[in-house]
């Protein structure tokens, strides 16, 4: 099976879309502005699970493959060239496919480690904000890379229960932080370092509530009076 | 995310969302009022139904229930037609209630359109009306917590002790915030690339492809 048969056509025609949300790597700011949605519309700025999965899967991971393939120029860049027993870094998306097909293996990226999950966990837990996480994606990297290269990774339970433990600890500060935003009533808050994972689960439902709310505190202030028909 | 409908939500200030499903069956609930001057030939449409036949008027003075939609067509300051009160949920009594601890407060059985009926009972001249829109608007902010809580955190539970004790409005929230927990645990499960049948078609009967020879 020589991978280079299929890849003229397959790969050489993938394109990475980037949607709407993308933000740099490192710290993702927030503004959540209390402001009136169209009516009917899903709330803009949110995305399903599956499509924030779609985007962590162009950020770059460790591969050791075992077969050996000239450079391929991709619409998005060049990847490679493929030499085995050499490490090379491709998308995450091509590594979960070439893993799949048992053609590499993985190199879990350096955050991915017991030791260092505890300390951003325990830091976490210590902080009162949020702390900037070692990846914008580390929610669906850890779930693909632990899914599809759990052989390849060390302490893979652990690592799961780790970042598991670091997730809820962000999603209750999150909720807290929310509440607080509303019972102050506030027009205007700024997270720092929240992962898209984490605004899509609150995300709608967050907006919502701001919506109504804004219309709530419209009633507040009488400004024009409302038309009156004379028959 | 590929919605064949969106639904119009409701408009919470002074006017109604003319589209919206949950602003048509608000504007259905009652309020209490007066009939300023006689009404000719109403009482079959208007009337309590005593002594009512076709023809009768009803006279001056007397007190009706009459639906939003009904009420705010007919207020008006220069004819007097009618005049309404607050219900009693709007009241000094329960204001109080609501600015005690709203979480008790079983805003279902108060009207299912808490939230909505009272902003569209700021139309009315009312001296109260600021009191009555800081009330609704604390009532929200103090159900918020509880209702972001409930939602977020019963997965595969049944949920119908949580909501039923919530109007409307809340429960399109509490709808929302479910489905973001579903759809996130959903993923992680790995089921959200699984495809399924839709719900629409699997009621269908539809024979199996190896029945259909001989």
């Amino acid at each position: 099976m020589d991978p280079a048969a299929g890849s003229g056509t397959l790969w050489a025609g993938l394109r990475r879309r980037s949607a709407n949300g993308e933000g740099g790597r490192g710290t993702r700011r927030v503004r959540v502005r209390c402001r009136r949605g169209p009516p009917g519309c899903r709330a803009p700025g949110t995305m399903e699970p599956a499509e924030a999965e779609f985007l962590a899967e162009k950020e770059l991971v460790t591969i050791v493959p075992n077969f050996s393939l000239d450079r391929i120029h991709l619409i998005g860049g060049d990847l490679g060239p493929f030499n085995p027993g050499l490490p090379v870094e491709v998308p995450v998306w091509l590594a979960i496919n070439l893993k799949q097909r048992q053609k590499c293996r993985l190199i879990p990226p350096e955050w991915m480690d017991v030791e260092k999950l505890e300390e951003i966990r325990d830091q976490e837990r210590k902080e009162d904000t949020f702390t900037p996480m070692p990846s914008p994606y580390y929610m669906e990297l850890t779930k693909l890379l632990l899914n599809y290269a759990s052989d390849n990774i060390p302490k893979a339970d652990e690592i799961r229960t780790l970042v598991k433990d670091t997730w809820d600890t962000r999603i209750a500060k999150l909720r807290l932080s929310a509440d607080s935003f509303v019972k102050q009533q506030e027009a205007h808050a700024k997270l720092d370092n929240l992962t898209l994972m984490e605004i899509n689960t609150i995300g709608t439902f967050l907006t919502q509530a701001l919506d109504h709310m804004y219309k709530l505190r419209t009633n507040l202030q009488p400004g024009e009076s409302a038309q009156s028909q004379d028959f | 995310m590929s919605e064949a409908y969106f639904p119009v939500g409701p408009g919470l200030g002074l006017e109604e969302n003319f589209l919206s499903l949950d602003d048509i069956l608000m504007s259905q609930e009652k309020l209490p009022g007066r009939a300023e001057s006689t009404l000719p030939r109403l009482a079959f449409a208007l009337g309590q139904g005593a002594g009512a036949g076709s023809g009768d008027s009803i006279p001056e003075g007397s007190k009706l229930e009459i639906p939003l939609w009904l009420a705010k067509g007919l207020h008006d300051s220069k004819r007097r037609i009618i005049s309404m009160e607050l219900p009693k949920i709007y009241k000094e009594a329960w204001r109080t209630v609501f600015s005690a601890d709203a979480n008790v407060v079983d805003l279902h059985k108060m009207g299912p359109y808490y939230y909505g009926f009272g902003s569209q009972l700021l139309n009315f001249d009312n001296p109260e009306n600021p009191e009555i829109a800081q009330t609704i608007l604390q009532t929200f902010i103090s159900r918020f917590r509880r209702i972001m809580d409930s939602s977020q955190n019963a997965y595969n539970e049944d949920t119908s002790a949580l909501v039923a004790r919530l109007d409307e409005l809340e429960r399109a929230l509490f709808r929302a915030g479910q489905k973001g927990l579903n759809d996130f645990q959903c993923w992680e499960k790995g089921q959200a690339s699984q495809i399924t049948a839709s719900s629409l078609v699997q009621n269908y009967g539809k024979r199996k492809f190896t029945d259909m020879d001989g």
